[in-house]
């Protein structure tokens, strides 16, 4: 009973591993909002607090964004199409369709969901840049990390953007139009293949196991978070105006309450609730305590490290690297939020 | 000393639900109940009138294969053909890479929480998924319910994939069920094409599970009463592990039952397959629902408590107004509008809307609780009292409660 669904699945740790050690492509679509008009500028630089104008026009940038109390509601990467057209790519664009609406104000913008009519594959993984050279009109040689570049793979206009959600050095996102969508992976299963990767399929690898290892989140964990709480506020643009500054500033000053801590479960087989199934989580004690310290976030598996790991929203300072505490009958150790 | 404070309903629960005057229900004696309440004791009311429904069908249908495949066949390819054509992936927070029918997963969690009932998702890939519930106020049903609800989340699940990239197949299972009388109920799904297993018949929905040995067991004292949108720890709000999020403001308007989903719709089948006549499986129903309200009173304590729960004063006797005002509780918790045309101690006269009681849009449930009402008024009152319908206006449904002599009662 309870045992572990990562560590003893074969197929799980292979998608996983080929990412890490060779190539591992997946189908990874979200969902694209085009945004465009002469204000889109200033009207992104007021809806997210990172800074956007300084961006040229091929490159992106990652931020979240926040609801007027300093919330994170949705965190997404922003492109620059050109010099007045950006692509926001998210996960949520139905469920801030109204904030849009709620926040343009006298903003000359226009924005459509162009989820539809594209479909994106990551590329990851050490041979991820020998593979797409070996497909790619144009060389990628100097795409730089969060850079997107025009080009063709057997002739199927493609834009590629160097980024990902694994945290490895090198990794790619395909985008194509939809109808192009199966030749592509026929391209790419049989372009990795010969790399001696292979295609992830497994939703938990592509969003749960290979960005936790990397510090990456998933939306489920920021929710009712703030950027200090996650270690998102240091690319804030303190300079600007952005909705949920004043509320930023605020705990800025006072200090945040809560942080995020990473945590290993050295037992393999063990049964404590997370929040990325959905939920509240198993709650945190310190030993002898009685007051609840924390939250379980994220509960996964590293396969490179070979250990559950994960992280744990807690009460502020009150949990030290190193610092052993018990889940549920479990024994854990509070550690870095990196397993690369 | 422990210092915690327990946690309390907020007070703007039921926010959104559409109450007329509170974010709860009021007696006609002023006894009020929270949304939270209200919620609870229409979901197990509901209940009880499908449980005496259930009855019904298994008359109609005494073999138990063959009632079970029935209604797995006919909640598969209903739900199947609503999620094709009404099915919505941003209610869910299905993201636009999921492929496969382990999306479809999302679907019964949410719709789990909004009925209450209250568990945990134990697992969520591409390959495998579990669900544990701990509270089901169905699960007075019958077993042959379990299996139904299972192919019906089969259904969504294969009409959600189908507007998605193609990937893995699953097999939903109920691996565990109270309603069989287990602690917990539990899904598993698999795919197939990971994990094969022999075929099965639809109606054999109960496993095993081939990933048995993954099964993550929560203990009795770790186990919750709540959904998640009554429950402190999770800010009262329902939220997925895709972060998709509700309060629980409109869970009510959007609750189905156990009779309105599955247990009318599959009499209707028997008649449409030619196991009986329409006038047969009203017949059928209407003796098993008035039974089972008699039985609801059929002790003086159930009078006594119902009593109590509406806040009769003393001074009011045996009379239809009791009725009336149960009938208006149960109302009001199902947020159904009505009208009260007369309420006095000789006669009570409701206009209900008829829409809103059909719940998902069943046009047989107003029918069915105005069978299971007519039972309850001859124990709950007495035989003296009837409760039926006259007069009733286009989409309406007027019933009176007045004393009345039938010499074929």
């Amino acid at each position: 009973m309870y045992k572990n669904i990562f560590k003893y699945d074969d197929m799980k740790r292979a998608e996983h591993m080929a990412v890490r050690t060779t190539v591992g492509w997946y189908f990874w679509t979200h969902q694209i909002l085009e945004i465009s008009g002469p204000d889109v500028t200033a009207f992104l630089e007021y809806m997210y607090p990172n800074k956007i104008g300084n961006l040229a026009v091929g490159q992106d940038r990652y931020t979240t964004m926040l609801n007027e109390q300093g919330e994170i509601i949705d965190d997404v990467v922003i492109m620059r199409m050109d010099e007045d057209r950006y692509w926001v790519s998210t996960l949520f664009a139905s469920m801030t369709d109204d904030w849009w609406y709620f926040h343009q104000g006298d903003y000359d913008v226009d924005w459509t969901e162009i989820t539809d009519e594209w479909a994106m594959y990551a590329v990851q993984g050490p041979k991820s840049k020998e593979v797409l050279e070996g497909l790619v009109k144009d060389s990628i040689a100097d795409l730089r990390f969060f850079e997107h570049m025009d080009t063709e793979v057997n002739n199927i206009p493609c834009m590629i953007n160097r980024g990902g959600y694994t945290g490895e050095k090198l990794g790619y996102e395909i985008y194509v139009k939809s109808e192009n969508r199966e030749i592509l992976e026929e391209i790419l299963k049989s372009a990795a293949e010969k790399a001696g990767g292979r295609e992830v399929t497994e939703f938990q690898v592509m969003a749960w196991t290979l960005p936790t290892e990397a510090n990456f989140y998933y939306m489920r964990d920021l929710a009712h978070t703030n950027p200090f709480e996650v270690g998102l506020a240091k690319n804030i643009d303190w300079n600007k105006e952005f909705i949920g500054k004043t509320a930023l500033l605020k705990i800025k000053e006072e200090g945040h309450a809560r942080e995020m801590v990473g945590f290993e479960v050295p037992d393999a087989d063990i049964c404590i609730q997370s929040k990325q199934y959905g939920g509240p989580g198993e709650p945190v004690f310190i030993e002898g305590e009685e007051e609840e310290i924390g939250r379980v976030s994220k509960l996964v598996y590293s396969y490179v490290r070979e250990v559950n790991n994960g992280y744990i929203l807690a009460k502020k300072d009150k949990l030290h690297e190193g610092d052993k505490i018990k889940i549920h009958g479990y024994d854990a150790v509070i550690t870095k939020m990196n397993w690369m | 000393m422990n210092k915690k404070i327990d946690e309390r309903i907020p007070q703007n629960s039921g926010e959104g639900a559409y109450f007329k005057n509170y974010y709860g229900i009021r007696s006609p004696w002023n006894k009020i109940y929270s949304y939270q309440e209200a919620l609870h004791y229409a979901s197990r009311f509901e209940a009880v009138l499908s449980a005496a429904a259930t009855q019904a069908l298994r008359i109609i249908v005494p073999d138990y294969v063959q009632r079970a495949q029935l209604m797995c066949e006919e909640a598969y390819e209903r739900l199947y053909n609503a999620g094709k054509y009404y099915g919505n992936d941003d209610d869910y927070g299905i993201h636009p890479f999921f492929c496969g029918q382990f999306a479809g997963a999302l679907i019964g969690d949410k719709g789990d929480d909004a009925l209450l009932m209250c568990g945990r998702c134990q697992d969520f890939g591409t390959y495998r998924a579990e669900k544990e519930l701990d509270v089901c106020d169905w699960d007075i049903c019958g077993s042959e319910l379990c299996r139904a609800t299972t192919m019906s989340l089969q259904g969504q699940a294969a009409a959600t994939a189908e507007r998605r990239r193609k990937g893995p197949t699953m097999e939903y299972m109920m691996v565990e069920a109270k309603g069989c009388g287990d602690r917990h109920c539990r899904i598993i799904a698999e795919s197939r094409e990971k994990y094969p297993a022999p075929p099965h018949e639809l109606w054999e929905s109960f496993g095993p599970a081939v990933t048995d040995e993954y099964k993550k067991v929560t203990q009795e004292e770790d186990c919750v009463s709540e959904s998640m949108m009554f429950r402190e720890e999770c800010d009262y709000h329902f939220v997925n592990g895709t972060n998709n999020e509700t309060d629980s403001s409109n869970q009510m308007v959007k609750m189905s039952s156990a009779a309105s989903t599955y247990i009318l719709p599959a009499i209707a089948e028997t008649v449409k397959r030619g196991y009986v006549k329409r006038e047969q499986a009203d017949h059928i129903l209407k003796c098993v629902l008035e039974a089972a309200g008699k039985a609801m009173f059929g002790e003086r304590y159930a009078i006594k408590a119902c009593r109590d729960w509406l806040g009769v004063p003393n001074s009011i006797g045996e009379d239809g107004r009791i009725m009336g005002g149960l009938i208006e509780m149960l109302l009001q918790s199902l947020v159904c509008q009505y009208e009260v045309e007369a309420f006095n101690k000789e006669e009570v006269i409701l206009v209900i809307d008829r829409g809103g009681l059909e719940i998902t849009g069943t046009k047989d449930v107003p029918q069915t609780h105005l069978w299971m009402w007519q039972g309850m008024v001859k124990t709950l009152v007495n035989v003296q009292w009837s409760l039926t319908e006259e007069d009733s206006p286009d989409g309406k449904m007027r019933i009176k409660i007045a004393k009345k002599i039938d010499k074929f009662m």
